[in-house]
């Protein structure tokens, strides 16, 4: 009855096309047709179309479609669909099939090394009140929770003694398990966190670990141990008088080279290497860079500042 | 009748109070304040000239140029990337103000955004001022003279420096230069079809003959042009204030509708920019309660609309216009309005004028009737020789009267042009017997200087004969020949023999009937025919020292040896039947309408088949019946001859009646006025409609269609103005070239709009999938671009070189309400099914990537916060290994990298099928389009700079790739074709089904 009756009819006819047949007579459609394309039409007019169209109680169609139509069109949509996914999964998984799960293809984007430190809370900024203790502790606890893998004992219990002063290359086939070195904490010394559990904190003689990234097959410096030097970065060389090293001269040693992925190498620990800064300016921001030096190892890149390198402000209070 | 409308026109509009010609010579000197002898002084010339400023017409006011520039600013998508540019802006100003690590990125982002916008903008001013560059250097002809009586002296000056009061003379052929009433005039004649559209001269003399100022004698037309004899006149009124003027001003106020392609971009954009904002909302609203930041949900936000957005979509369309703009000025439709192209495809009905258009142009001898029997003569563009039997000694009798009884002449120096091609001096139908005669017989003026003329009566309206008396190239023979030509039953009445086969017999009433048989039948054809006769003057009455006297007619004038008829029409041009059979295959109508008599028209368009063979007018059955024309049913007669004098009276409901009922229409006798009348009349059928025309009354009708066609070589410069389209060769078949290139760019443009939808989602759903997943982002906003604006413009403007792939001038036109230009089917299947492929096979180059450097796909998911966290430089990946952040964003444009490679070679696939929607790639053929191949060599060749040559540009996001990525997303772009040949397959197998119906588009 409403006159937007036939109008509708010859819409839903163009849209799914399927009842083209049905419409009464051409030309009245046409007419119809001529109108639409004519006239701008009211939003009442608009209102009963879009409600027509939702759901047209004479073709029985929702959205210009029939029950029929719509089964069919989201059955082809899931056997479509499905053969794709499957298709995906396939290509996946023969892409899987030829990766090896030991070793990654390709490690041209990971190496050289980056490097990281801690403690680490929220930035690289290390900042604390000697005589506050609740600004130092989180440091501390940090420091311990991150060491609790290089206590003595758990490393005796699972790893085995190296020899020093050359790489491990631990042959047999790929996928064997893979022995790692002992990396004792005691072996900090003053930074081990045994003798003093606040690494120093409590005194203003912050101790900082600094950790190389594992590369699997990585041997880093080509036959000379890697070495780590810090020094103040663009500011008064002054502020920082004095920084110990352990272990040794703080190198990382060729013993615990090559890293071989964590499925076979499971224990393995990265070596570290402590930074006891005993005397640097108080009250100040001390900018630091700590560096790896060897063979192989880049630390000047200018847009990856862990690269070889890190960057960090010490900032200790009284 | 054509003058009178102009009036009715004008009056009712701007009234013309102007009785300039009525006054007598007198009286205008002293109101211009000038002389007739030695015109107007340079000084009060000057003054004139800067009072009322200068005689040329105010060109159509044109939108400043900054105005156009800053349309193309803000139209189509712009909007949608300014605000994605905004975006970018504010959240630049937030992160900058929160001291976030790199806020710049998003600076850029904005400022390459707003780059993109503004280089597209410019691109698409560029490609209209070229476009309207074609029309203004057309519209810019050769500066027109006139000559002036200035300072008592002679002058040429410009026309435009032309003032009231100035004294002008004018001879034949020249364009009169302004409204010029006329105090001396010698033989003049003027052409008003700029004015008029009747082409028929017609005399001007000083005489006042109606009080009328347009119908009166004495009064010659600005852009009117005079045809023969000479005349002087006062210019009486210059530039807008002329006749033309003020009609032309007219015409700019009949407004002018969007065409039918900017409709379908329009309704295209508003598709795409829906699904751009909603996808964008949408998963806005998902980020934010996905407990995103809201600053990196507006960023998501930056990235979904630019992925959404064809950015170099509108700027390929408006390329591949004007690529078929281009094409088709080569065959000679030169398109003023780039949009014009596809609206030329789309038309549904042509009103078309017959004569120029049609027709030759050009009286021409169509048949002959002598020794009782008709004959047909060639009425071709290229004649050389006639075919029809000259052996009778009646056509040597005949040929020499039609040789010697004309006054028409070659003008000299044309003797190495075709016959045809000659420029004569004379009316039409004595062009037409001259060419005829010396086609024929040879060298016609050499003919008439071997039979010297001794006396002449030229052809006047009460005589209605024209006559000669020459003496004969017959040395024996002294005696004088008269030869006459004129209206048949007048020729008729003078004579009293008929000459059949050579021989004089007596005139009987059964050879009279024949005769008259003869007559009705040629006139029936609406041609215009001629009577021919003869006498030898006996020698011994008409010694040759006889003083023939015209005035007394001293010679005999009855009792003459009748000889033939010739009958003339302007012939229908050689191309035009054809292509009138091409629109008709193509369900286009085709309506004549001109100013000619009914009876030509019809004759006319039953011979180009635009009344075809079979069909019948009302009258043709009243007459077949022998029933009264009342009596038959209209709605049984398919063809009309509707006469202008019936369109006057008929109301609008008759007029859509006779427009809806038959389906071959003339219109004869009809103004220019009336053309407007039926343009909207079809109109209101619901036709696109094409015009032509080349008076300036043909403005409004040329500006009201949808496509106005104006004559490229009989146009006027007003109607070249109002339409949007010149037909350089004035050929109606040129039209239907047009159509076929407007058919198949709309064809085309669907194919480069599927082609670049299609990855759009490619683009998409590494953001979805980013934000639901929280995977590494698989490609980047400025990636995107260098898709969209880089490696995808070549391919899509190649498919506007695709050949059609059936006959496209075999389907009807197409319906602007229903076939769209982006249709459901179009969208759905370059989204859903296409676009889903591309972006499937897209991720699996990208976790190939990501794998192979040790990132498993179990790894990556729900790794995006710590992944993108500056502070973590020690990332673990699958395998135990560590990753610095910049390691790892390397990583992540090598993934954009290969993404945006997979899409690329999965692009050159999708290009490949885009090529046909039905017919498989192995019918259409893989190399016809060579262009094609540009498109992919550009693509791929693209791809390869920006890998390898810029992988070391950081800010571009580029890495060097390795080279077998590029083939990871090979097995999809098969996949692509296959399922692609599989589904137009089955279009082909099953027409109709229900998979026709989803899958076509």
């Amino acid at each position: 009855p409403s006159p937007a009756l036939p109008r509708s009819r010859a819409r839903s006819g163009g849209g799914e096309r399927g009842h083209e047949g049905e419409a009464e007579d051409p030309n009245s459609e046409e007419e119809e047709e001529t109108k639409q394309a004519m006239g701008s039409k009211t939003w009442r007019e608009l209102a009963g179309d879009l409600k027509l169209f939702l759901w047209n109680r004479e073709e029985r169609t929702c959205m210009g479609r029939t029950a029929t139509s719509w089964g069919l069109i989201l059955l082809f949509y899931f056997v479509f669909y499905t053969c794709l996914a499957g298709m995906f999964a396939f290509c996946m998984y023969v892409m899987l099939l030829t990766l090896s799960p030991y070793t990654p293809t390709y490690r041209d984007r990971v190496s050289p090394p980056g490097v990281m430190i801690r403690p680490y809370l929220h930035g690289f900024t290390i900042a604390f009140n000697v005589s506050k203790r609740s600004t130092w502790q989180p440091y501390v606890d940090s420091m311990h929770r991150f060491l609790a893998a290089y206590d003595d004992k758990v490393q005796e219990e699972k790893n085995i003694e190296c020899v020093a002063g050359r790489y491990f290359v631990q042959g047999g086939h790929e996928g064997e398990e893979k022995k790692a070195c002992r990396f004792k904490r005691s072996l900090l010394q003053s930074c081990s966190g045994l003798g003093d559990p606040t690494f120093g904190y409590s005194r203003g003689q912050p101790c900082v670990l600094l950790k190389m990234n594992r590369i699997i097959g990585y041997r880093p410096g080509a036959g000379v141990p890697v070495s780590v030097d810090c020094k103040v970065q663009k500011g008064n060389e002054s502020d920082l008088r004095s920084v110990d090293f352990y272990p040794g001269n703080g190198t990382f040693d060729l013993m615990y080279y090559p890293y071989y992925g964590k499925i076979t190498h499971v224990n393995y620990t990265s070596p570290l290497v402590a930074m006891h800064f005993t005397d640097v300016k108080r009250n100040n921001l001390v900018p630091i860079q700590c560096s790896l030096k060897g063979e192989g190892i880049i630390n000047d890149v200018n847009n990856d500042r862990f690269l070889g390198r890190i960057l960090f402000t010490l900032s200790i209070g009284k | 009748i054509q003058l009178l409308e102009v009036t009715q026109h004008v009056e009712t509009h701007k009234h013309i109070k102007s009785d300039d010609h009525k006054l007598s010579t007198e009286e205008l000197e002293e109101k211009y304040g000038t002389s007739i002898s030695k015109g107007l002084s340079s000084a009060r010339a000057a003054e004139i000239l800067a009072r009322d400023g200068p005689n040329s017409l105010t060109p159509p006011k044109a939108t400043p140029e900054i105005v156009k520039f800053l349309k193309q600013m803000v139209g189509g998508f712009s909007i949608l990337l300014w605000i994605g540019a905004a975006f970018s802006w504010i959240s630049f100003g937030i992160q900058f103000a929160q001291g976030a690590e790199s806020p710049f990125d998003n600076l850029y982002l904005g400022v390459v955004l707003a780059l993109v916008v503004i280089l597209t903008g410019i691109f698409a001013y560029y490609q209209e001022a070229k476009s309207t560059n074609i029309m203004a250097s057309f519209s810019k002809m050769i500066p027109q003279q006139a000559l002036v009586i200035r300072d008592a002296e002679k002058k040429e000056l410009p026309a435009d420096q032309l003032v009231v009061g100035d004294i002008v003379e004018i001879k034949g052929g020249d364009r009169i230069p302004a409204d010029i009433r006329l105090i001396f005039t010698q033989g003049c004649k003027v052409d008003n079809s700029s004015l008029t559209g009747e082409s028929e001269p017609q005399s001007r003399s000083c005489d006042f003959t109606h009080e009328n100022p347009l119908e009166t004698r004495n009064i010659a037309f600005y852009s009117t042009t005079c045809v023969e004899g000479t005349a002087t006149g006062i210019v009486i009124n210059t530039g807008d204030r002329t006749i033309i003027g003020r009609i032309a001003s007219l015409a700019s106020g009949v407004g002018n509708g969007k065409t039918p392609i900017a409709i379908e971009i329009e309704h295209f954009v508003y598709l795409v920019a829906g699904v751009a904002i909603s996808i964008g909302v949408l998963f806005f609203i998902i980020s934010v309660s996905m407990r995103y930041k809201i600053l990196d949900s507006i960023i998501f936000l930056i990235g979904i609309i630019v992925a959404n957005v064809p950015e170099g979509l509108l700027a390929t369309v408006t390329v591949s216009l004007s690529l078929t703009a281009k094409r088709m000025a080569k065959k000679n439709c030169l398109v003023k309005n780039l949009e014009a192209v596809e609206t030329l495809g789309s038309t549904s009905i042509i009103c078309s004028d017959k004569t120029g258009t049609l027709t030759q142009n050009r009286m021409t001898v169509a048949h002959l009737w002598f020794d009782d029997q008709i004959y047909s003569a060639d009425t071709s563009e290229d004649q050389t020789t006639q075919p029809f039997d000259q052996s009778s000694q009646t056509w040597t009798a005949l040929s020499k009267i039609v040789t010697l009884c004309n006054r028409a002449e070659f003008r000299p120096g044309q003797e190495n042009l075709p016959v045809m091609k000659r420029v004569v001096v004379g009316d039409a139908s004595e062009t037409a017997l001259l060419k005829f005669a010396e086609v024929v017989l040879g060298d016609v003026m050499d003919i008439r200087a071997r039979n010297k003329k001794v006396a002449e009566i030229p052809f006047n309206s009460t005589n209605k004969f024209q006559l000669s008396i020459h003496e004969t190239d017959d040395r024996n023979d002294k005696r004088f020949l008269l030869v006459m030509k004129g209206a048949p039953e007048r020729i008729l009445e003078r004579c009293s023999t008929i000459m059949i086969n050579g021989k004089e017999e007596p005139l009987d009433s059964e050879k009279a009937e024949a005769f008259q048989t003869a007559y009705m039948e040629l006139g029936g054809m609406g041609e215009r025919v001629l009577g021919f006769c003869h006498l030898y003057l006996p020698e011994n009455e008409f010694p040759d020292t006889y003083p023939f006297d015209t005035d007394s007619m001293n010679f005999p004038t009855s009792n003459l040896c009748f000889v033939g008829l010739l009958s003339m029409i302007d012939p229908p041009r050689s191309t035009v039947p054809d292509a009138v059979s091409k629109c008709r295959s193509a369900g286009i109508k085709v309506i004549m309408v001109t100013g000619d008599h009914p009876i030509t028209a019809k004759a006319i368009a039953k011979s180009v088949g635009i009344i075809s063979a079979t069909s019948e007018t009302v009258e043709d059955m009243a007459k077949r019946l022998n029933v009264p024309v009342e009596r038959v049913d209209r709605r049984q007669a398919t063809a009309a001859v509707v006469n202008g004098m019936e369109l006057k009276d008929m109301s609008l409901q008759q007029l859509d009646e006779v427009l809806c009922n038959h389906s071959e229409i003339v219109f004869a006798r009809t103004s220019p006025q009336q053309k407007l009348i039926i343009v909207e009349g079809c109109q209101r059928q619901g036709a696109v409609v094409a015009v032509t025309g080349d008076g300036v009354n043909d403005s409004p009708a040329l500006k009201k269609a949808d496509i106005g066609i104006a004559m490229g070589i009989a146009g006027s410069d007003a109607a070249k103005n109002a339409a949007d389209m010149v037909l350089l060769d004035d050929n109606f078949a040129s039209i239907v070239t047009g159509v076929e290139e407007g058919r198949l760019i709309f064809d085309n443009l669907k194919k480069t709009i599927a082609y670049t939808l299609t990855k759009n989602i490619a683009e998409l759903c590494p953001f979805l999938i980013y934000i639901i997943a929280s995977i590494p982002m698989p490609i980047g906003t400025i990636t995107i671009l260098f898709i969209d604006l880089g490696t995808d413009i070549i391919p899509s403007v190649a498919l506007a070189y695709e050949k059609a792939e059936s006959d496209i001038m075999n389907r009807r036109p197409r319906n602007k309400s229903k076939d769209r230009l982006v249709n459901e089917q179009l969208a759905v299947y370059s989204y859903l099914h296409i676009g889903i492929m591309q972006s499937v096979g897209a991720f699996v180059t990208y976790f190939t990537v990501y794998a192979e450097q040790g990132f498993l796909p179990t790894t990556l998911l729900g790794v995006r916060v710590n992944w993108e966290s500056n502070a973590i430089n020690d990332f673990e990946d699958s395998y135990g290994q560590e990753w610095t952040k910049y390691q790892r964003t390397y990583l992540q444009w090598t993934g954009y990298t290969a993404f945006f490679v997979s899409i690329t070679i999965q692009q050159v696939a999708d290009l490949i099928i885009r090529k046909t929607r039905r017919n498989s790639i192995f019918q259409q053929g893989l190399f016809r389009n060579k262009v094609i191949w540009v498109g992919i060599f550009s693509q791929i060749g693209i791809a390869l700079i920006l890998t390898y040559g810029l992988g070391h540009v950081t800010a571009l996001n580029f890495t060097p790739l390795r080279f077998q990525y590029w083939f990871v997303a090979v097995p999809f772009a098969i996949l692509i074709w296959v399922y692609d040949e599989v589904r137009k397959l089955f279009i082909r197998r099953y027409p109709g089904s229900w998979w026709d119906k989803n899958m076509y588009y």
